[in-house]
């Protein structure tokens, strides 16, 4: 009895399945397979046209909404990314639906950080210096802080850039830094270009995750890491239930007393609802060809940041 | 005996999903309809009633009552956290406004035919074209000088109760008619010629259509010609908010008109508590249910005739 109904379930069990395509095309759409928005069912088509427009309505009060609906904690999440990351002067990221630019100032942060910190070691091992290669050490700090990393950001989404380039003149960061309008499906970079892909709180809007995983795939160098940071499953049932109270009750509320836009944030909590739980979102890493993929829960589960290998 | 009963109902149910129908039994679709059930739980239960309703718990709307209030007082310009506010709060007072309404032939009418004051349902050029001191003329003069327009106010969304989003939404269209026919338009710079006006804009006040017979002292030169003077915007909000809390005991304009004047100075205070308030209040008390009036059917009645009608009385003529 029990196998009897595994398989049934097994075909229910995605959202896009045969049941509820039959009960879609009684509204007559045509315009790709179904899939979700939120707890909705609707086209793929209809998905990233609806997706598009939240974060268009979103970006000016991205930040804002983040700091208040997390409490601020999101900075935390982000540091942590970026400490695993580890990266060396050098590196060469690539920060996809990368928005507002959190995680590329925080790679520059880093970088400019171990730059010093390696020019300042380099001068304390070397004993007798002339006064001529102490000046040069400092033209090169001076002139390369960087150390040659760079990052690209690209996002799909207009607004979000603009938001993300005023971000970045407000506070000062100009070298080392692109911003490039491109969708993580069909990125249009070379094969093999970047040392470090990384995409946060991104993954979760994309409408074919495996296509995502599978560009991220070639556009990373052998040897590069793929890195995501999203929100994930909470197994504890009683944090699930407080977070999902909090989600559900607070959040819209935010959403419309601070930016006066309810619908987007509705969107947002039923959308990491709807995004496969830690070991579903591993095995499809492992599908698109990374290996040595693991992932680290942050805060028991409520976000996760999963790691994988181009080798 | 209850023990042999469970057992047999959970035989049934066990038959009923029986892998004759390849698996697909009851068991796949209650899963379905129990996580349905959830999403519907978590969305407050209910579907929406009507277009831009948005369904909300008992929590919720606590939490955005809490939060609209305090979003509105930090920045009075987010009108659409005042709307959010009357929304939220406003289950007493609406259901009483209603039945008001229906208690009333021309009331009753409007909650039939549910009128909607809009660009597309007003003939502007129409209006502007009837002679002065008519309703129309006066509240298109309203819109131009303050450069408003009746489709900047907010759709219900909070409401539980499609006819009670109606009355509301219609509470919000006529507000600007409120204005008018309490005689307090909110800016009147843009009418007058520059060498006319007092120095100090927020000096004066005198309502519009009340000839001032008080010569002027106008930079420096005295002069007999009546000058309505410029007339303070957040005095004028006040007023019209006072009336509409004794009128429709709204939560939202009792706060309204609670809040309004903490920031003005002692002498605008001293002219509100004066002369303003009592006469917005006398009014409100008087007058029958401003939203029983077809506001639409009578364009060319004129504002004193419409004010003697409802129970409005005229406003007074402040010197400040």
């Amino acid at each position: 009895m029990a196998a009897g109904l595994c398989p049934g379930r097994a075909l229910l069990s995605r959202r896009g399945g045969a049941l509820w395509a039959l009960l879609g095309t009684a509204r007559g759409r045509a315009a790709g397979p179904e899939t979700h928005f939120g707890f909705q069912n609707v086209s793929e088509a209809e998905r990233r046209e609806k997706i598009y427009q939240v974060f268009e309505n979103v970006a000016e009060k991205y930040d804002v909404m983040n700091d208040s609906m997390s409490l601020g904690i999101h900075r935390v999440w982000k540091d942590i990314l970026v400490h695993k990351m580890n990266p060396s002067p050098g590196t060469l990221l690539v920060d996809v639906a990368g928005g507002t630019g959190d995680i590329a100032f925080r790679f520059l942060n880093y970088v400019r950080s171990v730059r010093e910190r390696q020019l300042q070691q380099k001068l304390r091992h070397h004993q007798n210096l002339s006064w001529q290669e102490i000046s040069k050490s400092y033209q090169e700090e001076k002139s390369n802080p960087l150390g040659d990393s760079q990052v690209v950001v690209c996002d799909i989404n207009k607004e979000m850039l603009k938001a993300g380039k005023q971000k970045a003149q407000h506070l000062g960061y100009s070298e080392g830094l692109s911003w490039v309008l491109g969708n993580a499906e069909e990125l249009h970079f070379d094969d093999d270009k970047f040392d470090v892909y990384t995409i946060a709180f991104g993954i979760r809007n994309v409408t074919r995750i495996d296509l995502a995983l599978q560009e991220a795939y070639r556009v990373l160098k052998p040897g590069g890491r793929f890195l995501c940071l999203e929100f994930s499953h909470v197994s504890n049932p009683l944090l699930s239930r407080l977070y999902d109270l909090y989600s559900f009750q607070v959040i819209p509320v935010l959403g419309e007393v601070i930016a006066g836009d309810w619908k987007s944030y509705q969107y947002l909590v039923e959308s990491i609802r709807r995004f496969p739980p830690q070991e579903e979102l591993k095995a499809m890493i492992e599908d698109a060809g990374f290996l040595k993929v693991d992932y680290q829960n942050l805060n028991s589960g409520i976000v996760a940041i999963h790691s994988g290998f181009k080798l | 005996m209850l023990r042999g009963a469970a057992v047999r109902a959970a035989l049934l149910r066990a038959v009923r999903g029986a892998p004759g129908r390849a698996g697909l039994g009851r068991a796949v679709p209650r899963a379905e309809e129990e996580e349905e059930e959830e999403e519907e739980r978590q969305r407050g239960g209910r579907v929406p009633l009507y277009p831009g309703h948005i369904p909300t718990t008992p929590l919720q709307k606590a939490l955005l009552a809490a939060g609209s209030a305090c979003a509105a007082l930090w920045d009075p310009y987010r009108h659409d956290m005042v709307a959010v506010l009357g929304e939220t709060t406003g289950c007493l007072a609406l259901p009483k406004l209603r039945d008001r309404m229906r208690n009333d032939p021309e009331g009753y009418r409007i909650l039939q035919e549910r009128p909607r004051i809009r660009l597309s349902t007003l003939d502007m050029a129409r209006l502007g074209g009837l002679p002065d001191g008519t309703l129309g003329r006066e509240y298109i003069r309203f819109l131009e000088d303050n450069k408003v327009s009746p489709d900047t106010r907010m759709p219900a969304k909070f409401v539980d109760d499609e006819e009670l989003a109606y009355v509301i939404q219609r509470y919000r269209e006529v507000h600007d008619l409120m204005h008018t026919l309490l005689g307090m338009p909110t800016n009147m710079l843009g009418e007058l010629p520059r060498s006319v006006l007092p120095t100090d804009p927020s000096d004066g006040f005198w309502p519009i259509g009340i000839p001032d017979p008080r010569p002027r002292e106008v930079h420096g030169e005295v002069s007999s010609i009546p000058v309505p003077a410029p007339l303070s915007s957040v005095i004028c909000e006040v007023v019209v908010k006072w009336f509409e809390a004794v009128q429709t005991g709204l939560p939202m304009c009792v706060l309204g008109a609670a809040f309004g004047p903490v920031r003005l100075n002692a002498r605008k205070l001293q002219v509100l508590a004066t002369e303003l308030l009592p006469w917005a209040v006398r009014s409100g008390r008087n007058a029958s249910c401003v939203l029983n009036v077809y506001y639409e059917q009578r364009w060319e009645q004129s504002v004193e005739s419409l004010r003697e009608e409802i129970g409005i009385f005229p406003p007074p003529a402040v010197c400040v």
